[in-house]
């Protein structure tokens, strides 16, 4: 037993740094690219974590609040419920004499010529703003009420959209769905391209041939295009969008990887696993495809906005995922037809969207920094 | 040469047969039709409108039908602009989309060269650093926030120029439309061109020109520029494509009467013959703009040269 | 024989330093070194000794992150802290320099002609077109045929040598008083290096200026140069005449270059030897060009009818300039290419294996290459290297047998076994060979064919690979086929000699033989153009 103990202490092997971790560490090196990291990290924090802590839901409407302007301060602010209360009083035929608000309660004491029914609560608990409104004084034979009751009051940090709905939560759920797609459909794109151009790069000579020529005439299919109609054609939703997407990205990818191959295949340890006795496939996934990663990786950080950016494209075009869901793209669309009127729809996913899409960049370039062959 | 641009063009025409095979199979197996509307068409209307277009022949039939008229110039009616055919539309709506793009082409091609060059010229300097954030903001900003901003800011908040429409086609009325289409492409450029110009500036050919004392202009402008401009101009080919052909997004904000629209207007009206209009034209304008680039490659770099 | 009167560049204490994330490098620490009018100063160390960025530095071609310090005067003038503007004076019209990379020194976008008039007009004044005549002149001078077509020829239209003369005739365009030669011929074929030479020493003759020429071929340096200077580690170990530094070397490393020359024969295997490997009327085709609808029509035939017996602890040394088929001949040999001809493994006709019938065969007959950079791939373990191809010939091994079995060929091409969890990148070209020896031994394989397995290293290194390939071959009765280029190795490698050109065996023969009396003219050429130390 005692042996099995001590193996570990009595074998400090030298352990080597592999490329990728000397990759890291240039990487962690460069400032831009870590911030944007983080910066990824928090915006991603912030879509999928974020409506576990605000209490509205991306299709809760609020008619009260339509197109309101983002404010730290809770709505319905103090002044507007004194209207508010002053239109319940209308409404409930009596004066109000006083009117308080304290936190989450309010306190009113109303007159009237007559002595007032205790019922006429209701015309409290009717507007949207009150409720559980309770009678706690009757004063002067009934004619005056002392209400207190509770005040909903709700807090819209970037405001409503046209419809009402708290746009917070609207904007983390548009990162959810873009950041998703963006995710999936590269996700997508990388296994068709790198095993495409994996496999035509290697095998080379006339399968290549008939494999590049397609990739080729796929190239001149007008794409964005050809989404927009797969799209319109078989419907909105969700997994056809990152697949459509996916399935148009891959050529580059192809391209790349194929490029990658061909000169890899002229290395020399290609030739060694072939003298070996390795089998192509084995050769592909041992060595081809390991040593492909580093431009693979730098390029997907290119498709991601890019496929962001496209299903944005589809959402202004009015053909992304559907409402009550939404994307960035589709808020920042929506955003910018009413520019005018509340800027704020646009300016909060916009935002967000470049945040991202710039993050993206820097990690991009650190990583093209930080797994440059030339470094080796 | 011409034997070069002959056998390109030649190898044109199955690349177009599959493109036009491929859309024209891919929207019939789809399910719906440009008369299935909200409110159905009484039965009657329906069969008489399907035999007018003969959509109610065999699939083949009509496939073979298009494309012996596609042959000869004719792309069929539209289902939705009932005065006009394909032919006629696009033919109306392409000038406009040609010049708008052409502008935007120019403007985004010098603009980002010019700024790639300084950025890496000036590597790793502020400037560099600014150009780059600049360029990497018009990639990410997409033009349907950059048209309704500048609409904003130029037309409506300090209203120097016109909203959108055409107008009599003056520059006033191009400039910002021109801008968002452009922006995107120009950034594109910008990155393109530092990015192969470090390399440029880093190969063993330039340090023979510095070991041989040449200045620093001719350096950079005789030798590292023209190496440069190779994944510049290869990028021209898709780029200007896309220009030229419209883009959607722009041709709505603005309200300009160019191609862009059809793509997407016929598609969402499964406006069949429209859609393979559209399909056709940009990618015979992907295949001219390759064989066109194809040619400025060989002039600009003696090792591929086609004679 | 030069005269030595006036000292026409001076350097003294020059430092050349480059910053890098992991501190900064000290590529060259002070160094002193005189060139005088007229004469040949050879700088001879072996790859990191700084001998290129002492001139690099000189002439303020250093990359962006390196810095120099010190002095070093042309004439009188300091040339360390120069503008780039003034250092533009002297650069290219005083003091030029031709490089290693023939193929990649010149612009690929400019004919020649115009590259070798933009030093003239930049430097004289007046037009390409006046430039024109003084070109065609120099193409003449430095051997190009027919100068009035080439003239306009691109780069890529010429072959490697004349590519280098080329790079001459712009360094003679100004007539300057100091040509910097840094490795002109490294990567040349041994005969164009000789002609190379031998037209620079010609033109210095004629023109009378000094050269200073950076090399790692103590061979070059022995007939080429008046002076030598050795460094190592960015200092320079000893200075002095050609025949002095030859004759009586005082600096330990010096000693020790001039004794890494490989050295010793290897005996012949007796005549009744049984044949392991044997490949009759070998042809190897390539296709030239053809695109999807057009066969290629053309063929070029890389290997044309070799036969090659191969004896049980034999080897069989393959000697020929790049292009000769000498390595295509090698893998033909291991069935890795598609052939015709006739093979046979032990006493199996192998002839009409396809990969999955040679795949259990591949264990014995192994392949060893050249670029130790190359062969081993980047991302994997040294571990997981050397046991790949256990994987396939022994796949119930276990992993701790797999492991002691990596252990075992470590400590026998002489590396420490710990160094099976480090990655390649981590050691140096000679490490690196014996890595990829061991990943062939491991197999314990009886026919292994060396591809070079020694031009991409420093000679002292090689002195030691050679040794070890010796050994293995001695304890294991091992049979090699060895190509090489380099005349010295396979001479005191192999005991039997083919030589190729143009895919043809030219001549072959015992070592002794070959060597001793050539019979071709081509094996003749080969033998002279090759400086022995």
């Amino acid at each position: 037993m005692t042996d099995i103990v001590q193996t570990p202490a009595a074998a400090p092997e030298t352990k080597g740094r592999s490329l990728f971790q000397l990759a890291a560490m240039r990487f962690k090196r460069n400032r831009a690219a870590m911030a944007g990291c983080v910066m990824l990290a928090l915006i991603a924090v912030f879509s999928f974590l974020g409506p576990l802590f605000v209490p509205h839901t991306y299709d809760q409407v609020f008619p009260s609040y339509v197109n309101i302007g983002p404010s730290l301060e809770p709505r319905p602010d103090t002044s507007t419920l004194q209207e508010v209360m002053e239109g319940v009083a209308t409404r409930a035929r009596v004066t109000l004499k006083e009117f308080n608000v304290e936190g989450e309660a309010f306190t009113a004491t109303i007159t009237s010529e007559q002595p007032i029914d205790a019922r006429a609560t209701r015309y409290f608990d009717r507007a949207n703003e009150f409720r559980d409104t309770q009678v706690v004084a009757t004063e002067d034979e009934g004619r005056t009420l002392k209400v207190t009751g509770q005040v909903d009051r709700e807090y819209f940090p970037f405001g409503t959209d046209s419809n009402g709905r708290d746009l917070l939560v609207r904007v983390m759920l548009g990162g959810q769905i873009s950041i998703a797609v963006g995710l999936l459909a590269s996700l997508v794109s990388l296994g068709i391209g790198v095993v495409y151009g994996a496999t035509s790069g290697y095998i080379g000579g006339r399968v290549d041939n008939v494999m590049m020529r397609l990739v080729e005439i796929m190239y001149s299919l007008p794409f964005v295009f050809l989404v927009v109609v797969l799209v319109v054609f078989f419907g909105r939703s969700f997994i056809l969008i990152f697949l459509v997407i996916g399935a148009v990205e891959w050529l580059d990818m192809a391209r790349i990887v194929r490029g990658q191959t061909l000169a890899l295949k002229r290395r020399e340890f290609v030739g060694a696993a072939q003298a070996l006795g390795l089998t192509d496939w084995q050769i592909i996934r041992r060595h081809i495809i390991p040593n492909t990663i580093g431009p693979v990786i730098v390029f997907v950080t290119v498709v991601v906005p890019k496929v962001i950016l496209l299903e944005s494209f589809l959402s202004f075009l009015g053909l992304g995922v559907q409402a009550p869901l939404t994307s960035w793209g589709a808020l920042i669309s929506e955003g910018a037809n009413n520019i005018q009127s509340a800027p704020w729809l646009l300016i909060f996913p916009a935002i967000f969207f470049v945040l991202t899409l710039f993050s993206l960049n820097f990690v991009g370039d650190g990583l093209r920094d930080a797994l440059d062959p030339k470094d080796r | 040469m011409i034997s070069f641009i002959l056998r390109r063009l030649a190898s044109a025409v199955p690349t177009l047969f599959i493109v036009v095979t491929i859309s024209f199979f891919l929207m019939r197996f789809a399910p719906g039709g440009p008369f299935n509307l909200e409110r159905p068409l009484p039965p009657q209307t329906m069969a008489n409108l399907m035999a007018t277009y003969q959509l109610d022949q065999p699939l083949w039939r009509q496939y073979v039908h298009y494309l012996s008229n596609a042959v000869t110039g004719d792309f069929g009616p539209s289902y939705i602009y009932k005065d006009n055919n394909v032919a006629q539309l696009i033919g109306k709506g392409l000038p406009y989309s040609i010049e708008l793009g052409l502008y935007a082409l120019l403007f985004a091609v010098i603009g980002g060269v010019i700024a790639g060059t300084i950025a890496a010229l000036r590597q790793n300097s502020i400037l560099d650093f600014t150009i780059m954030s600049v360029s990497t903001l018009g990639v990410t900003v997409p033009n349907f926030v950059v048209g309704p901003v500048l609409t904003l800011v130029f037309a409506i908040g300090l209203a120097w120029l016109p909203a959108g429409g055409w107008g009599d086609g003056s520059m006033r009325y191009l400039i910002l439309p021109m801008i968002a289409l452009a922006l995107p492409q120009l950034a594109v450029f910008a990155r393109l061109t530092r990015g192969s110009m470090i390399e440029a500036l880093h190969t063993d050919h330039i340090r023979t020109a510095k070991a041989y004392g040449l200045p620093a202009r001719t350096v950079v402008v005789t030798h590292a520029m023209r190496g440069a401009m190779l994944p510049v101009v290869s990028y021209l080919a898709p780029c200007a494509a896309a220009l030229l052909t419209g883009s959607a997004v722009v041709e709505t904000i603005f309200t300009i009467p160019g191609v862009g629209r059809y793509f997407v207007l016929g598609a969402i009206n499964r406006d069949y013959t429209l859609v393979m209009g559209t399909v056709i034209l940009v990618a015979i304008f992907v295949i001219v703009f390759n064989l066109l680039v194809d040619i400025l490659y060989g002039l600009l770099d003696p090792r591929v040269r086609h004679d | 024989m030069a005269d030595t009167n006036e000292t026409i560049l001076a350097v003294r204490g020059l430092k050349v330093n480059f910053s890098t994330p992991d501190g900064t490098v000290d590529a060259v620490k002070g160094i002193d070194l005189d060139v005088r009018t007229g004469e040949t100063l050879a700088v001879v160390g072996e790859s990191g000794s700084g001998k290129s960025q002492t001139m690099m530095g000189i002439m303020g071609l250093l990359a962006k992150n390196g810095t120099v310090t010190g002095s070093a005067r042309y004439r009188g003038q300091e040339l360390v802290g120069l503008s780039p503007k003034a250092l533009n004076g002297v650069r290219g019209s005083k003091i030029t320099m031709i490089f290693q990379e023939p193929m990649t020194s010149l612009d690929p976008l400019y004919t020649i002609g115009r590259q070798i008039a933009e030093p003239i007009v930049h430097h004289r004044g007046g037009t390409f077109k006046q430039a024109r005549a003084r070109v065609l002149e120099l193409l003449e001078l430095v051997g190009i045929p027919e100068p009035g077509r080439r003239i306009d020829s691109y780069p890529h239209e010429l072959s490697g040598g004349q590519r280098q003369r080329v790079m001459i005739a712009m360094a003679l365009a100004n007539e300057p008083d100091l040509l910097i030669a840094d490795e002109p011929t490294t990567a040349l074929d041994v005969t164009i290096q000789a002609q190379i030479l031998d037209l620079l020493k010609s033109l210095q003759k004629r023109f009378g200026m000094a050269i200073v020429l950076i090399t790692h071929d103590l061979g070059i340096v022995k007939h080429f140069a008046e002076r030598v200077a050795v460094m190592r580690r960015g200092e320079v170990v000893e200075q002095g005449t050609t025949a002095d530094i030859f004759e009586r070397p005082q600096a330990d490393y010096t000693k020790m270059l001039l004794a890494a020359e490989p050295s010793g024969r290897k005996a012949a295997p007796a005549d009744n030897a049984p044949i392991i490997l044997e490949g009759r009327d070998v042809c190897v085709d390539y296709a030239i060009g053809g695109g999807f609808f057009t066969r290629g029509n053309a063929v070029f035939r890389a290997v044309d009818k070799v036969t090659l017996r191969l004896r049980e602890g034999q080897t069989i040394g393959v000697v020929g300039e790049s292009g000769s088929g000498k390595s295509t001949l090698g893998r033909a040999l291991l069935r890795l290419l598609p052939s015709s001809g006739y093979y046979r493994f032990g006493t199996t006709d192998i002839s009409g294996f396809d990969r999955g019938q040679m795949r259990p065969l591949r264990r014995a007959l192994q392949l060893v290459f050249q670029d130790p950079y190359g062969s081993l791939s980047p991302r994997r373990t040294v571990g997981e290297i050397i046991t790949e191809g256990l994987h396939v010939h022994e796949p119930a091994l276990s992993r701790a047998d797999r492991d002691r079995r990596a252990i075992e060929a470590l400590k026998e091409v002489g590396l420490d076994p710990a160094s099976r969890n480090r990655y390649p990148h981590e050691f140096s070209g000679g490490q690196r060979q014996r890595i990829a020896i061991a990943r062939a031994m491991i197999l314990k394989p009886k026919v292994v064919i060396l591809d070079e397995p020694t031009s991409a290293l420093d000679r002292s290194v090689q002195g030691q690979v050679i040794e070890l390939l010796r050994d293995l071959q001695r304890s294991h009765g091992l049979s090699y086929i060895f190509i090489s280029h380099d005349l010295s190795v396979v001479k005191a490698m192999s005991d039997y000699v083919i030589v190729m050109k143009n895919g043809k065996i030219v001549e072959e023969g015992d070592t002794d033989g070959i060597f001793d009396a050539p019979r071709e003219p081509y094996t003749r050429t080969l033998i002279g153009a090759a400086f022995n130390v």
